[in-house]
């Protein structure tokens, strides 16, 4: 079965302008590759990308059959999706493992959610 | 025929009904289904029973009679998806295949306490599944006790299940690195269930029945994995918790704070299948949480032997507990055994060490608590307002009668 992990984090984190040490970016991109060998190793790997920033999101939103766009991500929230894993697990306590060794910032959120099996 | 069947049917549903549902729900990997299958056997019991006599061993019967059920709910529902038409199906015959080959029903209770307190569920889903799906409590009675409708919980309870087998949540025994946090939610949810069925005194007879099943539970549970020492921490709080029933109110109804109950009125065998479980969990070597709690209830108890508290012995321990799991209520807790231990004025200066001052004032049990401790230090204007205030913040009944006598005594 296959599960989502979406990662929520603050942006601004990223920012050029925050002044965040490029270095703790180096490490967390090396965690991130680290996890990928080991999902890939352990044959869970389905795919997995890290996103741009927030504001390069457009929404294409229908109200009542018609359509319109927005200059933004869907939700005007602190924490914003900033990348995904889509991992093969036996279940969701499986899922849930994977989703505790993604790596980040000092805060952030992993969204576990089972895709819909036809 | 000898005993009734209607007799024979609820003995077993109390006796054994918690290990056939779940041997049906693990069997079938499907809480719905184990939960329509023990329904229909139930209610062939009814019938078979009456004509036929009860069965040699009647647990057995309505283990193999829903099994059977599910069976043929699982073909039907095979039948369903993979043809349009309905093919036709044999008879179900349950009768005739009792009498033919019992086997043992397996123990899987343990296994659906740890698929219905998943902590990817929400506590309140959690404890609402174990009492529905282990401990058979209508969906009417589970929603009374949340004080929320009948339709809203069995939205929650239809929800908790749609999750579980759409989100895969295993149904296993939890792995060893997952095993402290897995076990962790089983306790909260036994403790949030059992703090339900202690709320109000005033509801003994209504509230009794759900407190029985938590002490039933936290006992299984104790039995289940007699090596962990919170497991048993957590099933002797609940029974010195619960021991104390009989004396938390007079006969006009108002509640009678702990010290001043009458030590005759507890429950002497509650009191002592604590007291063997906490020995048994001191004996593993480590301390937690909830054998910190049962020390202090214990402490309590030991009243009844001595005819005094040992104040400074439960201020001690509340200092414990705050290092390992620190709250607002056992802080207050705290300063009210300070207060009894050492004096008022100690009391009132612990009191007013607990953080967050300004959220305290709109929270009861703290005004209660500082009512109490400046009556003691008999400064009666400012007991006087902290009653006042305790009063404002709806107190259920029992606590309501109490206070307002208390405030009748100061002001007389």
């Amino acid at each position: 079965m296959q599960y989502l992990l979406l990662i929520y984090a603050d942006e601004k984190l990223w920012a050029p302008e925050t002044g965040t040490d490029p270095s703790v970016f180096q490490e967390i991109t090396a965690a991130h590759m680290r996890l990928g060998a080991e999902l890939q190793e352990a044959g869970a790997m389905v795919g997995a990308n890290r996103l741009q920033p927030s504001d390069t999101a457009t929404t294409v939103r229908t109200v009542a059959g018609s359509q319109s766009l927005h200059d933004g991500p869907y939700a005007e929230t602190r924490e914003q999706l900033g990348g995904y894993y889509l991992v093969e697990a036996a279940d969701l306590d499986a899922a849930i493992a994977w989703a505790k060794k993604i790596p980040g910032g000092p805060n952030y959120a992993v969204e576990v959610r089972p895709v819909h099996v036809m | 025929m000898g005993r009734d069947a209607r007799q024979v049917l609820d003995e077993t549903v109390r006796e054994a009904g918690d290990r056939v549902r779940a041997a049906l729900a693990m069997r079938f990997r499907d809480l719905d289904m184990a939960e329509e299958a023990f329904a229909f056997a139930a209610l062939r019991a009814v019938e078979t029973w009456s004509r036929d006599g009860p069965p040699r061993d009647p647990a057995a019967w309505l283990y193999a009679v829903g099994r059977r059920r599910a069976f043929d709910l699982g073909r039907r529902a095979k039948v369903r998806t993979e043809a349009a038409h309905d093919a036709p199906e044999p008879a179900p015959d349950p009768e005739t295949i009792l009498m033919a080959a019992f086997e043992p029903i397996p123990d899987e209770r343990l296994r659906l306490i740890f698929v219905c307190c998943h902590p990817a569920l929400a506590p309140e889903a959690r404890i609402a599944l174990t009492l529905r799906t282990l401990c058979g409590l209508s969906v009417e009675r589970i929603a009374r006790a949340w004080l929320t409708s009948e339709v809203a919980m069995l939205q929650r309870l239809t929800r908790a299940k749609r999750k579980i087998r759409d989100a895969r949540i295993r149904f296993e025994i939890p792995e060893p690195d997952a095993w402290g946090e897995r076990l962790d939610a089983v306790l909260a949810t036994l403790e949030i269930a059992y703090a339900q069925a202690y709320e109000d005194a005033a509801l003994a007879s209504d509230a009794a029945d759900l407190a029985g099943e938590t002490l039933r539970l936290s006992g299984l549970l104790a039995k289940l994995l007699p090596d962990e020492p919170e497991v048993l921490g957590l099933a002797a709080l609940i029974r010195l918790t619960e021991s104390r029933r009989p004396a938390r109110l007079d006969p006009a109804g108002a509640m009678i704070p702990l010290s001043e109950q009458d030590v005759g009125l507890w429950d002497r065998g509650l009191i002592a299948e604590a007291v063997a479980l906490m020995r048994r969990a001191a004996g593993l070597g480590r301390s937690g949480p909830y054998q910190l709690m049962a020390a202090i209830h214990a402490t309590h108890a030991a009243r009844m032997e001595t005819g005094v508290t040992a104040w400074d012995d439960i201020a001690r321990l509340y200092d414990m507990l705050l290092s390992v799991r620190p709250s607002a209520v056992a802080e207050v807790n705290r300063a009210v055994a300070v207060g009894e231990a050492e004096g008022p004025a100690a009391g009132l200066a612990a009191l007013g060490a607990v953080a967050g001052q300004d959220r305290l004032e709109t929270w009861l049990p703290y005004q209660a608590a500082r009512a109490g401790l400046y009556a003691k230090a008999r400064r009666e204007t400012e007991a006087a307002t902290a009653l006042r205030a305790a009063l404002a913040l709806a107190p259920a009944p029992a606590e309501r009668l109490f206070l307002e006598r208390r405030l009748a005594a100061l002001t007389r």
